[in-house]
């Protein structure tokens, strides 16, 4: 867990170079949200329209006004319960970050955790954006479901391997909910938007649960970038992925996150 | 592939790692079934709504990176920006042999050029990735146990095993809604980039190298289903692309750490790596 394990001058350059390669998926994302948002506009418009037409020609229109609103309400909510996911992760990171045996521990530990800390950021903006350019408000709380089993665990936290195991919990979470969002959402922008987060979170768990097992196994020092793959258990290389499929079945109900 | 090749020694016990690879059996039974039960679904969905005849246009035209399938069977546009297709549309083949990797040639005739329209040709294009995966691995394997590879970590043995079962799963998921809507299963790699791989592969002397070539076989399946699930109309089709695209990114952020390279380089998946349906040779 000690500084020697870091290469920092790789990990500056490793680093950088995601930075460069992310940049661009994050145009790309950026674009594919703008363009959902100007598809978007006509409906607000028709949907404003539609109200200014149900109050003078009455129950008919009404109809049409509440149907136009129950169609994009859904895709509201998911976007507002992912972007609460993604707050509790900022958080819970943030938090972490500050613990002193993250702070002065394992330096590609603590790497990971700020990088990944931006990363969610990133995902809670996107997410809020899309929101918002929907018709929605932005969502800046974290998941009330999650946030209370997080006050509950926070005591019990007394060193790294009990991060790591709170944030896979919520990685895992989150990857599930997205892949299930993606097909419940109505809009292929959307469903781009979730199903490209969703093997992001999943890649954080796969580092997270190979992290988990080389702390378990005494094997903190190749918690390093680069590490010295001759000496990893033959575990690690398995541990990261343990479904030929990714499951579903924890994911979040599109309302349990939504602007009340 | 044995720890002893690097004078490594198993930091963990036996039980530990028995216990490990038994959850991991067990995790991964449980999901096949409901894997199944998708693809099952998904058949179904295109049986009702996929007419017999070709040209059907299945894809969703929404996107600016949408691709065409019009009729005519596959007028493919696809608009993916630096798409890592070479541009043929022959089938290659090369070699014979029992593993996909070691056909070329897929195992319907690439004279049907539109045996698979629309959805199917995103499934067909999703089957014959998953078959260059298992092929690779397998003979991956294979050189690693003849000793072509040096030696070879046992971490990358274990994944290398590990993920081509994974990638066998999900070619038989996949095919099983190609059989159910009434085509050929796809056996082999119908894939132009088929003979680059080999290649590339052959040419491949340590652990390494083969990790890196895996690492863009997993990119580029991640990506391909990231693109599926804005591209494809049935539901089912979209919950399954959206099923296997984490664990396909999963499988390329440990290749990552194993070479050195940081595991989440991304903050949103891109798909400038992802396969075009013009790779298929069917």
């Amino acid at each position: 867990m000690g500084e020697e394990n870091l290469d920092t001058r790789l990990l500056a350059e490793l680093t950088e170079q995601s930075q460069d390669l992310n940049s661009d998926a994050v145009r790309i994302t950026r674009e594919a949200l703008s363009e959902y948002g100007q598809r978007q506009e006509p409906a607000r418009r028709w949907w404003q329209r539609g109200g200014t037409v149900a109050a003078l020609a009455g129950g008919a229109a009404l109809l049409g006004v509440s149907r136009a609103a129950a169609a994009s309400s859904g895709d509201i909510q998911a976007l507002q319960t992912a972007a609460s996911i993604e707050n509790l992760a900022v958080s819970v990171y943030t938090t972490a970050a500050g613990l002193s045996f993250i702070k002065d521990g394992n330096k590609t530990v603590a790497a990971f955790i700020a990088k990944t800390t931006a990363q969610h950021q990133a995902h809670a903006q996107a997410f809020n954006a899309a929101a918002t350019q929907a018709g929605g408000k932005a969502q800046s709380a974290p998941d009330p479901k999650y946030a209370a089993v997080v006050k509950q665990m926070l005591p019990s936290i007394k060193g790294p391997g009990d991060v790591v195991s709170l944030a896979i919990t919520l990685e895992d979470v989150a990857a599930q909910t997205y892949t299930s969002y993606t097909s419940q959402v109505s809009d292929a922008t959307l469903r781009k938007l979730f199903a490209s987060v969703a093997p992001v979170e999943a890649q954080h768990r796969a580092t997270l649960l190979a992290v988990q097992a080389l702390l378990a196994g005494g094997g903190a020092s190749l918690i390093a970038i680069p590490t010295d793959a001759a000496k990893l258990p033959a575990a690690a290389g398995s541990v990261g992925f343990p479904d030929a499929f990714y499951s579903t079945k924890s994911a979040s109900p599109i309302s349990e996150g939504a602007v009340k | 592939m044995s720890a002893g090749n690097g004078g490594w020694e198993l930091p963990i016990s036996e039980g530990e790692l028995s216990r490990l690879t038994r959850e991991l059996d067990e995790a991964h039974q449980e999901y096949l079934p409901r894997m199944n039960a998708a693809a099952a679904e998904l058949t179904e969905e295109l049986r009702d709504t996929q007419p017999a005849s070709v040209g059907v246009e299945r894809l969703r035209m929404g996107s600016r990176r949408g691709f065409l399938l019009g009729a005519g069977g596959v007028a493919a546009a696809l608009a993916l920006a630096a798409c890592s297709s070479s541009g043929s549309t022959k089938a290659s083949s090369s070699g014979a042999g029992g593993t996909p990797m070691a056909s070329g040639s897929p195992s319907p005739s690439a004279s049907m050029s539109s045996l698979y329209t629309g959805d199917l040709q995103v499934v067909a294009l999703a089957t014959a990735l998953e078959n260059q995966a298992v092929g690779a691995y397998t003979a991956a394997l294979a050189a690693a146990k003849a000793g072509k590879l040096g030696t070879v970590p046992a971490a990358v043995g274990t994944f290398a095993t590990t993920a081509m079962a994974q990638h066998a799963d999900h070619a038989k998921a996949w095919n099983a809604v190609l059989t159910g809507a009434g085509k050929p299963a796809i056996t082999g790699v119908p894939l132009s980039n088929q003979p680059a791989t080999l290649k590339a592969l052959g040419a491949a002397s340590s652990a390494g190298a083969v990790a890196q070539l895996a690492l863009d076989l997993e990119n580029q399946a991640a990506q391909t289903y990231l693109f599926a699930t804005y591209n494809v109309s049935s539901a089912g089709g979209i919950a399954t692309a959206a099923s296997i695209a984490p664990v396909e990114a999963m499988h390329a952020a440990i290749l990552n750490f194993v070479l050195g390279q940081y595991p989440v380089p991304d903050d949103f998946l891109p798909t400038d790596k992802a396969a075009s349906p013009t790779l298929l040779t069917v």
